[in-house]
């Protein structure tokens, strides 16, 4: 009589151990799985970028989280200058903010007329400038 | 009411209540089978009932509900995971040490409160871990100089041991517990201080090298070589983590094995431990004795588990600290050691998720070190448990009993859910995530090796190791499950089991019979019939084996062993016994017709009912009174070939002219007659004394190739087949003459046993009978069964045996007999064969006698009385 009721009890011993484990591997599954999805669905703000001066006059958007700004034929943003380097400057997003970094450009980058030395954040209608070339900065 | 874990503003609180939740029902569902399992043991309610593991459930709910709810108010944002995983091992490991030594279980109850304070700390003043960080060092040095201080002032808290512990009014302190959290917390600090600026090993390591080269040396110094082993193996992987160096593995890997040769070499302490791990067989009673017993314990509780309170994991030396994984496997089978491990492996994944989301390079590194402290040391013991890797003595962490290694693991969990909680804020820059993916890969490896380790001890290995005699277990059953009774022929007790299920003892009832019978004793094994009849004493053989699964599966105990009835008469077997007295030598009696053994004596014996009180006095005897000399004595034959050689020869010729000179010269010995001959000598006179001279001169007809055909035809070269231990019979031998084997002057030996079924042919028609001593068995399902015997072998013709038979005639009783005398390196002894005539109606008998003495008028005084009161008179 007591074996019995001891090895039903044995037996729900052990289920309640796995039923912990199943319990916390398909949480944790599960939350993966959706900030997977979070992350897949995550919109970085479109970033565009305007000249506005003689023959390099252009606009362009972008929905991608990095951009490149340069003279060579490679950059996302290219600007037909010969004060922009070939890889004059790149913007990326993250922590939730657009940056802006040179890249050892020969006549350097400049925000609002600040030189540029190390990442630093972007805000909406601010004006960047390679060379001589001045751009536009507006996102959302 | 509501329940303990209810409270669940968010999803996330949500899930660790349901968590908790699910870890008190898992711990209610082990304390309830705690408390049933003496009734189940017992098959019954007559039993006190196990209670005092309550306390511990109890404050185990009240200390993690209260974590519970300060957790959501403190640390909305901690990860869910990681409390109920902690609190499902911690509460298995307290339940497990009341389980174990119930004082222990109430010390520890009080130290579980303790760590849900400092839990509770650690999450109210989140402040620590920056003064942690500011004070690295002061607290590093502080560590060291506490362990330090075990090499003047160490004490041992259990008597004689290794002396790490700083002790005070009762209370003990491992400082090497909280010196592995201090090393993890300082590399944690120093390398976030360091790391972003460059990174170069010699110049940037060498403090933290120094720091650590000298707690491993201290621990070394203090032979507490796991701890050391430990804080080595920590080190290099926090510091590869941090640096993302794959360098860094490589060199400590070298420089570990480096150390580890060394080691061998140096210290007596790793080359026992290393050669117990290497080959534990070997000295399996002695050096690797917690090894080996570890891996029974693994073997016993299989796949499924005895069942919390049905092992018997006590066994194991240190089952309450370094040995808790063997206890718990034991006891909840390869399931629950492979959840354990899984639980290990929950909350080292998610430390090392919290060290890559951690906001800052100080928490990363702490995290990480965390876990890796956690893995490493679960690892390192739980291997030591199964014989993975080599035993270092490390206690489990969380689960072990002691108040330092759970206040630690308790102080070092606290941190890690601290810095589990990172809210919304970015995780700090990462340079490279794959030497975090790396070591957590290489954890969960290990956690998935140790798994599969454990499933060959549990599943492939369980029978051989179960079996193996140094197996306790084997004969704790005993107590529980009662053993079979012996019977003799008219089902008169021998040996009874008495007493109440959990103090069954044995009890032989009829001690004289002690070195037939022998023992089943915890400490000294098994032996005579208890050894050879085990299989149906305890219930294995005979039993339908649906009946032992389910006695297994529900009792953890074999089921009632089956009675066994003896051919011995214990009417033959008290007179024998009275008339063998206090002369040392054995006696057989048995059925010549069909070779049951009526009495079996061996003198001096021993009452197995004082095995224990009398144990020193019996191994040093020298009469070994442990030795049934009826069937393990092995003596020379002299002339009790005699009888042999006239059924062979009178069956074709008759005798020659009796000799005049009846003693013979052999080799630079003079053999004479055993007793005095009448006067004028006759052939008859002549052959019961065994005259050497007209032994010869009898067998003059036998070649020595011939005497071999003859010793084999009469058994000499085969042990009986029979259910007792027997000594291994002579090897075929051709005697080197004729004459020599004529008087017995051979290598031959043999038992009382093998002699007197050799006798039995004269008594039997020539025809040697197959030995018989166990009748039959009393199965549960088909009631007594007879077990067969085996076969006859015929010997002589029936003329041989009839004219020896008449030539050796007692005058008085219907008897033929003959005395023998035989020189061994001890003495010399006497034998005494005698049978009932061919021709009487009654039950043939036949006897073999030994004295080890030189008496044959004591030999023959005892034979001819056990024909006198065996024979009804005519």
């Amino acid at each position: 009589m007591s074996a019995t009721i001891v090895l039903i009890l044995r037996l729900l011993l052990v289920i309640s151990l796995y039923a912990f484990i199943a319990w916390a591997l398909i949480t944790i599954w599960r939350d993966q799985r959706q900030q997977a999805l979070l992350l897949a669905s995550r919109r970085v703000p479109t970033l565009r970028l305007r000249v506005e001066e003689g023959e390099t006059e252009k606009a362009q958007s972008f929905d991608k989280a990095e951009v490149l700004v340069g003279r060579d034929a490679t950059c996302d943003f290219v600007l037909e200058n010969e004060t922009v380097s070939l890889h004059h400057a790149r913007l990326v997003y993250h922590h939730n903010q657009w940056w802006v970094e040179d890249l050892q450009s020969t006549n350097g980058t400049f925000l609002n007329d600040e030189r540029v030395y190390m990442q630093t954040v972007l805000i909406s209608n601010d004006e960047l400038r390679c060379g001589k070339v001045y751009i536009n900065v507006t996102f959302g | 009411m509501k329940l303990p874990f209810s409270l669940a503003p968010t999803p996330r609180d949500q899930l660790q209540g349901r968590l908790l939740s699910l870890a008190a029902v898992f711990l209610l569902l082990f304390s309830a089978i705690l408390t049933l399992s003496p009734a189940v043991r017992v098959h019954g309610w007559n039993t006190s009932l196990r209670w005092e593991h309550w306390i511990g459930f109890l404050v185990w709910v009240a200390g993690f509900a209260f974590l519970h709810i300060q957790s959501i108010r403190w640390l909305p944002d901690r990860d869910p995971y990681m409390l109920p995983v902690m609190a499902l091992i911690c509460g298995w490991g307290l339940l497990t040490i009341y389980r174990l030594i119930p004082e222990f279980g109430f010390r520890q109850t009080v130290w579980l409160a303790l760590s849900v304070g400092v839990i509770w700390a650690g999450m109210r003043f989140q402040v620590v871990l920056q003064m942690l960080r500011r004070y690295k060092y002061l607290l590093l040095v502080g560590g060291l100089l506490l362990t330090a201080a075990t090499i003047v002032f160490g004490t041992y808290p259990g008597g004689q041991g290794p002396r790490l512990w700083l002790g005070c009014c009762g209370y003990y302190f491992q400082p090497s517990e909280p010196l592995k959290l201090l090393l993890v917390i300082y590399l944690a600090a120093y390398l976030a201080d360091r790391l972003p600026t460059v990174f170069t090993l010699s110049e940037h390591l060498a403090p933290t090298v120094i720091l650590v080269g000298t707690a491993a040396l201290l621990l070394a110094a203090q032979r507490d070589l796991g701890t050391a082993i430990l804080l080595v193996s920590i080190y290099t992987l926090i510091v590869y983590i941090a640096s993302g160096r794959r360098r860094i593995l490589i060199i400590a890997a070298v420089i570990m094995l480096v150390i580890s040769v060394a080691g061998y070499f140096a210290f007596d302490v790793i080359r026992v431990r290393v050669n117990a791990w290497l080959n534990p067989w070997i000295d399996a009673s002695g050096r690797s004795y917690q090894i080996v017993q570890s891996l029974i314990a693994l073997a016993s509780g299989s796949v499924f588990g005895t069942g919390p309170g049905l092992g018997s994991p006590g066994l194991v030396p240190l089952s309450h600290s370094d040995f808790i994984t063997a206890a718990i496997a034991e006891e909840t089978g390869f399931l629950g050691l492979s959840g354990l491990l899984v639980l290990y492996a929950l909350l080292v994944s998610r430390g090392m998720l919290t060290a890559l989301h951690a906001r800052s390079n100080y928490r990363r590194y702490l995290a990480a070190g965390v876990s890796v402290l956690f893995a490493v040391q679960s690892l390192l013991i739980i291997s030591g448990n199964i014989r993975l890797l080599p035993l270092t003595g490390v206690t489990l962490p969380l689960v072990s009993y002691g108040g330092s290694s759970l206040l630690t693991a308790s102080f070092a969990f606290a941190l890690l859910l601290v810095c589990s909680a990172h809210g919304e804020e970015e995780p700090a820059p990462l340079s490279q995530a794959r030497s975090f993916t790396l070591v957590n890969s290489g954890i969960l490896a290990g956690i998935f090796l140790v798994s599969l380790a454990a499933g060959w001890w549990a599943f492939f290995q369980s029978g051989v190791l179960q079996a193996r005699p140094d197996n306790p277990r084997r004969f704790i059953a005993d107590r529980y499950s009662p053993r079979g009774p012996i019977f003799d022929r008219q089902n008169n007790p021998i040996v009874l089991t008495e007493g109440q299920r959990g103090e069954l003892t044995r009890n032989t009832v009829y001690p004289l019979l002690g070195n037939v019978t022998g023992y089943s004793n915890l400490l000294y094994g098994r032996a005579g019939l208890e050894a050879s009849l085990n299989d149906y004493l305890r219930g294995l053989d005979g039993t339908p084996s649906s009946s032992i699964m389910t006695h297994q599966l529900l009792y953890n105990q074999p089921p009632a062993g089956l009675a066994v009835r003896l051919s011995l008469d214990l009417d033959y077997q008290q007179r024998l016994d009275n008339l063998l007295g206090d002369r040392v030598g054995a006696a057989v009696v048995l059925n010549a017709r069909t070779g049951e053994i009526l009495a079996l004596a061996s003198h001096p014996s021993y009452d197995p009912n004082q095995l224990e009180e009398l144990w020193p006095q019996l191994v040093q005897d020298p009469d070994s009174p442990l030795l049934n000399r009826s069937s393990q004595g092995m003596y020379p034959l002299g002339g009790a070939i005699g009888p042999f050689i006239l059924a062979r020869v009178l069956a074709t010729t008759d005798l020659p002219a009796l000799p005049a000179q009846l003693s013979y010269q052999a080799g630079d010995q003079v053999l004479t007659c055993s007793g005095p001959v009448s006067d004028p000598p006759t052939w008859s006179s002549a052959l019961v004394n065994s005259c050497p001279a007209a032994l010869v001169a009898a067998s003059r007809s036998i070649s020595s190739s011939q005497f071999q055909d003859l010793h084999r035809q009469l058994g000499f070269y085969t042990a009986p087949e029979i259910e007792m231990p027997a000594a291994p019979p002579s090897a075929a031998q051709t005697p080197a003459s004729a004459a020599l084997a004529a008087v017995g002057q051979t290598e031959l030996r043999v038992s009382p046993l093998q002699l007197a079924l050799a006798a039995a042919t004269i008594s039997n028609q020539g025809v040697r009978p197959p030995a018989r001593l166990v009748l039959a068995v009393q199965t549960p399902t088909e009631g007594w069964v007879v077990r067969p015997g085996g076969q006859s072998t015929s010997v002589f013709t029936q003329e041989g045996v009839a004219e020896t038979a008449l030539l050796l005639a007692n005058p008085d009783i219907p008897i033929w007999e003959t005395v023998a005398t035989a020189r061994t390196e001890q003495g010399t002894i006497t034998w005494y064969l005698a049978g009932t005539l061919p021709n009487w109606l009654g039950s043939p008998l036949s006897l073999a006698l030994v004295l080890e003495e030189d008496n044959p008028e004591a030999a023959r005084e005892i034979g001819l009385n056990v024909f006198r009161t065996a024979l009804p008179s005519e």
